[in-house]
């Protein structure tokens, strides 16, 4: 693989003076009275040739430093840098001169880039064309439009026909047909086997058109890969899913589910993932755990995870064959209640240094085989889905059909709480009380304890005699249900309700939802204080929700 | 040791064509163009005469040589001086945002600024020159020596505008105080009165190097005096131009990686 740019080692410092004198005073003085930034740290990355690839990284991040250094803008503090061609720059408005027409600015740039006026001649019709400007070309640049002036600076950059050519967001003015216009002409620049060093924060504009990419946070290279890759784990950091520290420790592993089968067995939904997990500076088996969280609530349930001997097809290093593999199998009995309706992520965790669980999600993709039974498991008591998704392995858990519930009411009488509502499933009659059976359960959010309360059944003609619920003219006389909640026995916390609804008769399914609470007028509003606790009803999300407060204590 | 001026020679072309464009740029968008260039300079001497002759009663003839034309060659010579030191060691600060965008060679800089003021000053040059030929019975082929006295000017500058670019460019405060200098050379340099005033003093005034061009241009243009006839403050004028571009090398060199940062 031959390098089109190569840095080793950069490291760039600025130093920041409070005082305007502070530089006089330091060479005075002889004291240190600046800070010092460090805009890159310790960066090596070899840029290969012929490919596009997209450096990403949020605002300030060092992107525009180290471009700057490549293209020699910038001296490096410390390091090396080696660029193999002639290299373009392309950002909107660099050397393009407002006083000048663009057609001397086309000239103007040429220049600067090193090639003489009988050379810029024989360019200069193609780069009008390109340029869309026509009769503007001779109108001076002040008078255009920022969409205009990148146009002009895109056609001068690229028809000057550079081996290497570095993009700075330069794409993000310029209209849609003007950027497809680009991107071709940068297509046709890769299929030529030049370099294109694309910057961006914008992964997804790096994924669709970069091969490669890196990623910068804080001047140091988090990682360099496959874009798609690099695209996803900065998505995950920038959405604040994962937090730096998580992502660099994921990265010192490599690892991968390379098959997962899952069945139906007597101890309920089971699933087996196998594939391989081992440390790039390591050469001991670390012990990890792992992890099948809840991507909603934070539930999880944890499993030790030998390490065994990799047998699989992927080109492993010999050092770290005989404990890279891993195969493990997880039920749903033995995984205690986690499975309900929801998204499930396969993770893994280990204690690092100072003993704290370092967790991340383990890598999956196209090489994660699965079989069409493994993907879609529909015999439980739950229908169970297994998803990638951005690179990771996800469980969806969802029920058989879809419960139309709504609490009506709610009230308080003494320590109780009384709820009312309705609750029916299309196409399931319930003539009578013994059809079906409903309970409520509140769930403490941080302890993932729950309360049930059986609810009773009672008739109405509510869903019945209701065109809009109940077209085909059904029977669902017994879909009402109370059910009481005594509120002295809670302990402090956020609470949610669930609601499980359960068909007594074919096909015999039950169901797991959130109560569904939005006629907001018919519930208290007030909190209610028993003792020394206070509860307070919360609808705001449009489901049911409590808080149990210690009576005084406020809220922060 | 002279890396700095190998690179301007290997693109003279770049400089040429830069200069070009900055003359270009300087009057985009005027009806006069050029013109500009020459009813600017040509105002200023006229002003002048007019103070020093009709005003302070000053107009005797130096040496035998009108007053007028006396007074407009050496300030034509003095405006390239000054208009070239002016843009040139400013040059980094003006072009900061060229800089900052565009990979160049920038070392180029103070030399465009320097070959774009020679260009306009050879046209009031000419023009000077031809009215003068009509006006002044010196002519003589002496006037070619104006070359020599070009080219030595176009040394000092390069010499000064290479020492001083760099350090204007880390300090604002010294671009200020280089104007103010400048002022006072304007002054202290005999181009309203006559050197031979001074007496025993002249030497010092002699010691600054614009005073050798001004004094140059004079000779070519009225005196008939050759540059060889004057061999030690020739000799002084080169040393001094030869350690101001050595300096110029160093400080650009020194000086570079520290004002891209600050800039």
């Amino acid at each position: 693989m031959s390098v089109a740019v190569s840095v080793e080692h950069l490291t760039k410092k600025y130093k920041l003076y409070e005082d305007k004198w502070g530089p006089i005073k330091e060479v005075v003085s002889r004291k240190k009275l600046h800070k010092e930034f460090l805009a890159l740290k310790d960066f090596s990355l070899d840029f290969p040739k012929g490919e596009a690839i997209g450096v990403l990284g949020k605002n300030g991040s060092g992107k525009s430093t180290l471009l700057k250094i490549i293209t020699g803008i910038a001296d490096p503090t410390s390091g090396k840098v080696s660029v193999n061609g002639s290299l373009v720059f392309l950002d909107v408005s660099s050397g393009i001169d407002a006083e000048l027409t663009g057609y001397e600015n086309i000239f103007m740039k040429g220049i600067l880039l090193g090639y003489t006026k009988d050379e810029m001649l024989e360019k200069v019709d193609d780069i009008i064309e390109f340029s869309e400007l026509g009769e503007f070309i001779n109108q001076p640049v002040k008078n255009y439009s920022a969409g205009m002036k990148a146009k002009l600076g895109f056609a001068i950059s690229v028809n000057v026909d550079p081996d290497i050519l570095i993009v700075d967001e330069a794409l993000a003015v310029g209209d849609s047909m003007f950027r497809a216009k680009c991107m071709n002409k940068m297509n046709q620049f890769k299929e030529q086997g030049k370099t294109i060093i694309f910057v961006s924060h914008d992964p997804n504009a790096v994924e669709s058109f970069c091969s490669k990419a890196a990623w910068i946070h804080q001047g140091e290279l988090i990682t360099y890969g496959d874009s798609k890759l690099v695209g996803s784990i900065y998505n995950d950091f920038m959405a604040g899913r994962r937090t730096i520290e998580a992502i660099k420790s994921e990265l010192q592993f490599i690892h991968a589910i390379e098959q997962v089968s899952a069945t139906m067995t007597e101890n309920g939904y089971s699933v087996q993932v196998g594939g391989y997990l081992y440390g790039k500076n390591e050469t001991e088996a670390k012990s990890f755990e792992l992890l099948l969280r809840d991507k909603r609530t934070g539930e999880y349930r944890s499993i030790p995870l030998s390490p065994a001997p990799y047998e699989g097809s992927s080109s492993l290093p010999e050092s770290v064959k005989k404990h890279a593999g891993f195969s493990a199998t997880v039920t749903e009995n033995q995984l205690a209640g986690l499975l309900k309706p929801g998204s499930f992520v396969f993770s893994v965790r280990y204690r690092n240094e100072e003993n704290q669980w370092t967790e991340f999600p383990l890598r999956s993709g196209a090489f994660t085989k699965m079989d069409s039974d493994s993907q879609e498991q529909t015999s439980g008591r739950f229908l169970y889905k297994m998803q990638v998704a951005a690179s990771q392995l996800n469980l969806v858990v969802d029920n058989h059909d879809k419960v139309q519930q709504q609490v009506n009411k709610m009230w308080f009488e003494g320590n109780l709480l009384h709820v009312e509502g309705v609750a029916f499933i299309r196409g399931y009659e319930t003539k009578t009380a013994s059809d079906v059976s409903v309970s409520l359960h509140l769930v403490n959010m941080e302890t993932f304890e729950q309360k049930t309360y059986p609810a009773s059944m009672n008739e109405t003609e509510e869903i019945t005699e209701n065109q809009a619920f109940n077209p085909q003219g059904k029977n669902y006389n017994y879909s009402q249900f109370n059910a009481v909640i005594d509120l002295s026995k809670l302990e402090p916390g956020q609470y949610e309700s669930k609601l499980t609804y359960v068909m007594k008769n074919d096909p015999y399914h039950e169901f797991l939802i959130l109560v569904w609470a939005s006629k907001g007028k018919e519930y208290p509003s007030e909190t209610k204080i028993i003792g020394d606790r206070e509860i307070e009803i919360k609808t705001g999300s449009k489901y049911l929700k409590l808080e149990v407060r210690n009576h005084g204590y406020e809220e922060q | 040791m002279f890396d700095v001026y190998k690179e301007l020679w290997t693109r003279r072309r770049m400089v040429h064509t830069l200069s070009l464009h900055e003359m270009k740029r300087e009057y985009a968008g005027t009806l006069l163009g050029f013109a500009w260039g020459l009813v600017n300079p040509l105002m200023r001497i006229a002003v002048f005469w007019f103070v020093f002759s009709i005003g302070a009663r000053a107009g005797r003839p130096v040496d035998g040589a009108p007053f007028f034309a006396w007074l407009a060659i050496g300030m034509v010579a003095w405006f390239m001086l000054n208009d070239g030191f002016r843009s040139s060691n400013k040059s980094f600060r003006s072009k900061r945002s060229l800089i900052k965008n565009t990979p160049f060679p920038i070392a180029v800089l103070p030399a465009v600024q320097i070959l774009y003021n020679y260009y306009m000053h050879l046209i009031l040059l000419v023009v000077m020159l031809v009215v003068m030929a009509f006006t002044v019975d010196s002519f003589s082929a002496y006037w070619l020596q104006i070359l020599y006295y070009d080219f030595a000017a176009l040394m000092l500058l390069l010499g000064l505008g290479s020492v001083t670019a760099p350090l204007v460019a880390i300090s604002k405060d010294f671009g200020r105080f280089l104007d103010t200098v400048l002022v006072f050379l304007f002054w202290m340099t005999p181009i309203f009165w006559s050197i031979d005033n001074l007496g025993k003093y002249a030497a010092i005034i002699k010691l600054n190097p614009f005073h050798y061009i001004v004094q140059g241009y004079r000779d070519s243009v009225f005196f008939k005096v050759g540059f060889w006839e004057q061999p030690l403050y020739t000799l002084y004028f080169w040393v001094v131009v030869f350690l101001l571009l050595i300096l110029g090398n160093y400080l650009y060199k020194r000086m570079k990686p520290i004002f891209l940062d600050i800039l």
